[in-house]
């Protein structure tokens, strides 16, 4: 998967969960500034992007720089094009 | 100390008849039932008996705001439509109210008898196949957290005021309007929306369904029940809704010239303490004398009663019996639920609105679906057909599970001259 089919698929998300109109996604919209996104949101979107890409984000370091669309586009594309993280040694009861 | 005299200003709620109080009023007038039969919608689920509710209207959610939308379930967009209705009943669809209220001064309680059950299974559902807490979304906690309406209501209204959630289970809106009575009694607070909202989901009629509870025998006939005091009741039909009043400060709403339809005049609640699910003749007796007691007012003074009866064959007798003892058979009394099922945490306060505008019309609606009155269940003068009388004062019965009782007593206001405007 290329960069601009992650902003795509980022975008489609964008629409239906945030109901934020195409036109105003632009990569250098600042998610909080321009979006209007807050914190419920931030968690929500990790949500979204964990089911969507098969990537965990939620104890990454590096999410927490995030602060434009163009940001997210680039650390998730970076995320997929890692190795897949191993399984965990604690598996559930 | 004097304490504050308490008047309710706004009416707001949503019914299985419909948005706003006028359609449950035609519901009423017409001897219209609710009910309808959930064998389609609920096929999936097995074991369950009851088939039957009384589904409340489908709202316009996208109207509401996505960040304030975002946490709310279809019971918090209930409550918050009522709530809205309320504010613009009390003070014109051009205000939201909160500009004649000093900060801190307008509360909030709203109950129910959990968060929202519809959230709560998708929660489980989505939780339980990997027990993966990582597949969780950000805001269903604030749907499933006991005080969802309350708090949600609150958010959308900017409310700054108490905000409280009187969780229960079927006296949850009758107690929520009587801690307002009693914030408000005590000057802590210049006015609260309280009540009840609640949705329909086949876990809840299921909880009441093992319990042999819910009716069961009219599931191709669903018109015909919930049938209060009847000889062939057989439990309770669930329903969804929610009923909001708002309560102010007699001279708060004096002195802006508001409408009054009633003033709180005494209220009690109290607990049975000796079983979880069965009601008690004593312990309801108790809580009317003491809500009689509480108003200042005998028996012989009150022109109606508002019945909880739900339908079940042991809650009714209780009651019909408690309602025997303090009035005997000179006070007509009647349940709502035969029309709209029981809306659980909403049923006080929508029951309640209903009163208040019976009152206001001289008019006392009927059980629907009372046929024959049953032999344990006798001895209380049931409404059967509409009443045209004038009523000055009722008391509004609430009963739920746990063996909680509540009720309170309202009296029609001789109107009095406004004060001068108040900011």
């Amino acid at each position: 998967m290329d960069k601009q089919q992650v902003a795509a698929r980022i975008a489609t998300l964008f629409e239906t969960e945030f109901e934020i109109a195409p036109d105003r996604l632009l990569p250098d919209a600042h998610l909080f500034q321009d979006l209007g996104l807050d914190s419920i949101d931030m968690v929500e979107m990790i949500v979204v992007l964990q089911k969507e890409f098969g990537i965990q984000l939620r104890d990454s370091e590096e999410a927490r720089a995030i602060r434009t669309l163009g940001n997210l586009h680039d650390f998730v594309f970076n995320e997929i094009g890692k190795p897949a993280a191993g399984v965990s040694a604690d598996p559930r009861p | 100390m004097q304490l504050k005299r308490v008047v309710i200003t706004g009416l707001g709620a949503i019914t299985p008849m419909g948005v706003g109080p006028g359609p449950f009023l035609d519901g009423l007038a017409g001897h219209r039932s609710a009910t309808v039969s959930m064998r389609d919608q609920w096929r999936h689920f097995c074991n369950l008996r009851s088939l039957v509710a009384a589904p409340g209207p489908d709202l316009n959610e996208k109207s509401v705001p996505r960040q304030n939308r975002r946490s709310m379930s279809r019971m918090s967009f209930y409550g918050y439509d009522a709530a809205r209705q309320a504010l613009a009943d009390a003070f014109g669809s051009e205000s939201d109210g909160r500009d004649h209220f000093s900060p801190g001064r307008l509360g909030c309680i709203i109950g129910s008898t959990t968060g929202s059950p519809i959230a709560l299974n998708e929660t489980f559902e989505t939780m339980l196949p990997d027990r993966d807490i990582g597949k969780l979304t950000a805001v269903k906690f604030f749907q499933c957290v006991s005080h969802t309406v309350a708090m949600n209501v609150a958010q959308c209204l900017g409310i700054t005021g108490t905000v409280l959630a009187t969780n229960a289970a079927c006296a949850s809106g009758l107690q929520a309007a009587g801690a307002a009575y009693d914030l408000i009694r005590l000057g802590r607070q210049d006015a609260v929306l309280c009540g009840g909202a609640e949705e329909l989901h086949p876990s809840v009629t299921g909880s009441f369904d093992v319990l042999f509870a819910a009716s069961a025998r009219y599931n191709d006939t669903p018109a015909e029940t919930p049938r209060p005091f009847d000889r062939d009741r057989d439990g309770i039909v669930c329903g969804e809704g929610a009923g909001i009043l708002l309560l102010e400060d007699h001279e708060h709403a004096r002195a802006r010239g508001a409408k009054i339809y009633a003033e709180v005049i005494g209220y009690h609640t109290c607990a049975s303490g000796d079983h979880i699910s069965q009601s008690n003749r004593i312990a309801l007796t108790r809580c009317l004398r003491q809500a009689l007691a509480n108003a200042k007012i005998s028996p012989e003074q009150i022109d109606y009663v508002n019945a909880h009866a739900a339908g079940t064959i042991q809650g009714d007798a209780e009651e019909a019996a408690a309602i025997r003892e303090i009035f005997g058979d000179r006070v007509p009394v009647s349940s709502l639920k035969g029309n709209i099922g029981h809306t659980l945490g909403a049923s006080g306060p929508i029951e309640l609105i209903a009163t208040l505008m019976m009152m206001r019309d001289n008019v006392i609606y009927p059980t629907l679906n009372l046929r024959n009155p049953a032999p344990d269940c006798d001895g209380i003068q049931h409404v059967t057909s509409t009443i045209s009388r004038p009523m000055d004062t009722f008391i509004k019965n609430s009963f739920a599970f746990g063996g909680i009782n509540a009720a309170l007593v309202c009296k029609k206001m001789i109107s009095e001259p406004a004060l001068k405007n108040h900011g």
